[in-house]
C-alpha cells in the first residue's frame, strides 16, 4: 500500500528524516512511535506531499507519487488528520465533512452553478453520504453548528470523519489519543479498529499513548532523530536494545 | 433638509455605495483566500469600464494608437456590460498568472506580490493610455435604448430626479449581491473557496486544487472590478486611464473600513462610504474624495478590526 524508499528531508543542516525506509501492507494498523522530535510528522508531510523530500522514494498503492502536489495525493486515496487538529472552525460541522467531497463531483461547474438534476442529486448523494458519517462518530445532532464551537473531543472525531469523507484506502492519523481522558483513549482503539473494518482502510498511526499503540497495532516503526530504529510486531519492539535506549537512555538498556 | 432632499441623498448613497461594495468585494475575495491586496484591481476596474465603452460605443477618441478607428459593430449596454466584464475578469486570471503565481511557486514572502501586483497595475494603465489616450470619453445619453435619462418624482411638493443610471446601478448590483452569497454559501465551489480561505495547506490535503480556486478567484473578483468600473463610467463617464486608481484607494478604505476578509464588511462598508459622500453638504463637495478615509479613521478609532471584522488573535 505504501512504500518508502531511503527517504531523506533536510532542514538547513538538520537532518529531519534520515534514510528512512519501510512499508505498510493493505489492511494494516502500522505504527509509527518515537521521541519528541524524531521526525514523525515530518515523514507524515513527506508521505502526503506537504513537504518535498530531499532525496529518496515514495510509493503508494503502486504509483510513485513523489512530486505530485498533495490534492493529486488525497484524491488518489490518502487522508490524514493533524496533532493540532486543523478544521475550518468557522464553518459547519457537517460543510467540513462536505469539503473533501468536491474532488468526487462530476457535475460540472455551470451545472452546479444553475442547480441542475443532475448536480442537485449529487448534492443529495453528499448531503446523505455527510450524514452517514458524521452520525458514525456521533455527532449528526451538531451538524449545523460551526465546527469551532466542538469540544475538544469531537473536534478530533469530526477530523477524522472529514478525513473518510474523501473516501481514503490509507488514513494518516497524527496522534488521534493527543489531550484525550483516559476513558476516551480507551475507546478510540475500538474505533480505528471499527472504521478500518468498516471503510475497508490502510492506517498509519504516530501516538505517544504506549498501551494503546501496542494493544493497536499490528506492526510498528521506531524514529529517533530522523533514522528509523527498528520495524516489527509490537512485542518485538517493546524488547529492541535500540529502542529501550530511545526512550530510556543507553543506562537502562544495560542494566 | 427636507424629505425629498433627503431621499435625494440616500438614493444617490445607496447607488454609489453599492459599486463601490461590488468594487471593494473584489479586493476582499482576493484578501480573503491569499491574505494580501491585489493593487491591479483598480487598473482592472478601469479597463472593463474601456471595453465595454469600446463594446457600446465603438470609437476609440481622437488620441493614442488606435484614434480614429471604429469597431466593426455595436452591442447593446447589457450585452457590453457583460463582455467587458468578462475580459475584466479574464485580465483578473492574467494578473494572477504573471504577478502572484510566479512568486507564490518559488516560495516569495506574500508582500512581494503587492509590488508585482502594482506593477502589473502601472502596465495595465499604460497600454490603455496608449492605445486610446488620455481624453476623456462618456456614454451617449442614448445608451439605455429608450429608457428615459431620469425621471421626476414629487415628493411632499418637492422634486426628486431619479437618474435611469442609479436604477440599473442598483438592479445590477444587487442581483450580483444575492448571487455572490449564494455562490458562497449554497454551492459546493463557495464551500471549497471558503475552506481555501480558512486554510489554503488543509484544503489542498483534502482533495482541493488550491491552485484552480486562486485563479477562479481572482476570475469573479476580475468580473466585479470590471463590472464596477462600467457602472461608474456610465454615471460619471471615463476620465482618462488613471480614473481607476482614486477608485481604487477607495476600495481600500470600505474593505478596511468594512473589516479586512469580511464578504459582508465589504458590502456594509460600500454603503456607509456611499452615504456619507451623498450626505456630505454641498459647501464642502471639494472634500468629497476624503471622506472615506475621515470616516475610516475615526471608524478604525472605535472599532480596529473594522465595522464587521474579527478581532484577530495574535497566534504564537
Amino acid at each position: 500500500m505504501l512504500e518508502l524508499n531511503a527517504v531523506s528531508r533536510s532542514f538547513g543542516g538538520l537532518m529531519a528524516v534520515n534514510d528512512v525506509g519501510f512499508s505498510v501492507q493493505a489492511g494494516e494498523i502500522f505504527g509509527l512511535i518515537g521521541p519528541n522530535g524524531a521526525g514523525k510528522t515530518t515523514l507524515f508531510n513527506l508521505i502526503t506531499g506537504l513537504t518535498p523530500v530531499s532525496c529518496g522514494d515514495i510509493r503508494f498503492d503502486g504509483h510513485n507519487i513523489l512530486g505530485l502536489p498533495p490534492h493529486r495525493i488525497a484524491t488518489a486515496g490518502m487522508a490524514r488528520t493533524f496533532q493540532n487538529i486543523r478544521l475550518f472552525a468557522t464553518m459547519s460541522v457537517l460543510d467540513n465533512v462536505r469539503v473533501p467531497m468536491q474532488a468526487f463531483t462530476r457535475a460540472g461547474l455551470l451545472a452546479g452553478l444553475f442547480g441542475l438534476p443532475a448536480s442537485r442529486s449529487q448534492e443529495r448523494e453528499m448531503l446523505e453520504k455527510s450524514m452517514a458519517l458524521l452520525e458514525l462518530v456521533g455527532l449528526a445532532d451538531k451538524a449545523g453548528d460551526p465546527a469551532g464551537s466542538l469540544p475538544y473531543g469531537a473536534r478530533r472525531k469530526l477530523e477524522i470523519a472529514r478525513a473518510l469523507a474523501l473516501k481514503p484506502k490509507l488514513l494518516l492519523l497524527d496522534e488521534p489519543a493527543a489531550g484525550m481522558n483516559l476513558a476516551e483513549k480507551g475507546e478510540l482503539s475500538g474505533f480505528i479498529r471499527d472504521i478500518k473494518q468498516r471503510f475497508d482502510l490502510t492506517v498509519l498511526i504516530i501516538e505517544h499513548h504506549v498501551p494503546l499503540v501496542m494493544g493497536l497495532c499490528d506492526r510498528l516503526a521506531v524514529l529517533n532523530f530522523g533514522r528509523l530504529i527498528c520495524v516489527g510486531r509490537p512485542e518485538e519492539v517493546r524488547k529492541d536494545q535500540c529502542v529501550i535506549e530511545a526512550y530510556l537512555g543507553a543506562s537502562h538498556a544495560a542494566s | 433638509m427636507n424629505i425629498a432632499l433627503f431621499l435625494q441623498n440616500i438614493l444617490n448613497g445607496l447607488s454609489i455605495g453599492a459599486v463601490y461594495s461590488i468594487f471593494a468585494l473584489g479586493y476582499t475575495l482576493v484578501f480573503s483566500i491569499l491574505g494580501i491586496i491585489n493593487f491591479a484591481h483598480g487598473a482592472v476596474f478601469t479597463l472593463g469600464a474601456y471595453c465595454t465603452y469600446a463594446l457600446a460605443v465603438g470609437d476609440f477618441g481622437l488620441n493614442g494608437l488606435l484614434a480614429g478607428l471604429s469597431m466593426p459593430f455595436r452591442l447593446p449596454f447589457p450585452l457590453a456590460l457583460l463582455g467587458g466584464s468578462l475580459i475584466a475578469g479574464i485580465t483578473g486570471v492574467l494578473v494572477e498568472r504573471l504577478a502572484f503565481r510566479p512568486l507564490r511557486a518559488k516560495g516569495a514572502d506574500a508582500l512581494l506580490a503587492l509590488v508585482s501586483s502594482l506593477g502589473v497595475a502601472l502596465i495595465i494603465v499604460n497600454l490603455l493610455q496608449m492605445l486610446v489616450g488620455a481624453e476623456i470619453y462618456s456614454f451617449p445619453s442614448d445608451i439605455f435604448g429608450s429608457l428615459p435619462m431620469a425621471m421626476i418624482v414629487k415628493v411632499g411638493g418637492k422634486v426628486l430626479a431619479v437618474r435611469t443610471v442609479q436604477i440599473i446601478i442598483l438592479a445590477v448590483s444587487m442581483v450580483l449581491l444575492v448571487l455572490l452569497a449564494w455562490f458562497m454559501n449554497r454551492t459546493r465551489m463557495g464551500k471549497a473557496l471558503q475552506a481555501t480561505a480558512e486554510n489554503p495547506e488543509t484544503a489542498s490535503l483534502l482533495g482541493i486544487n488550491v491552485d484552480r480556486y486562486i485563479v477562479s478567484t481572482f476570475f469573479i473578483s476580475g468580473v466585479l472590478g470590471g463590472l464596477a468600473g462600467t457602472l461608474i463610467g456610465a454615471s460619471f463617464g471615463l476620465a482618462g486611464p488613471y480614473f481607476g486608481v482614486s477608485y481604487g484607494l477607495k476600495g481600500l478604505a470600505v474593505i478596511v473600513l468594512g473589516g479586512l476578509g469580511s464578504i459582508p464588511g465589504a458590502v456594509l462598508g460600500g454603503v456607509v462610504i456611499g452615504l456619507g459622500e451623498a450626505f456630505l453638504p454641498p459647501d464642502y463637495s471639494s472634500l468629497k474624495e476624503a471622506v472615506a478615509f475621515i470616516m475610516l479613521f475615526f471608524i478604525l478609532l472605535a472599532r480596529p478590526q473594522g465595522l464587521l471584522g474579527r478581532q484577530t488573535i495574535q497566534k504564537v
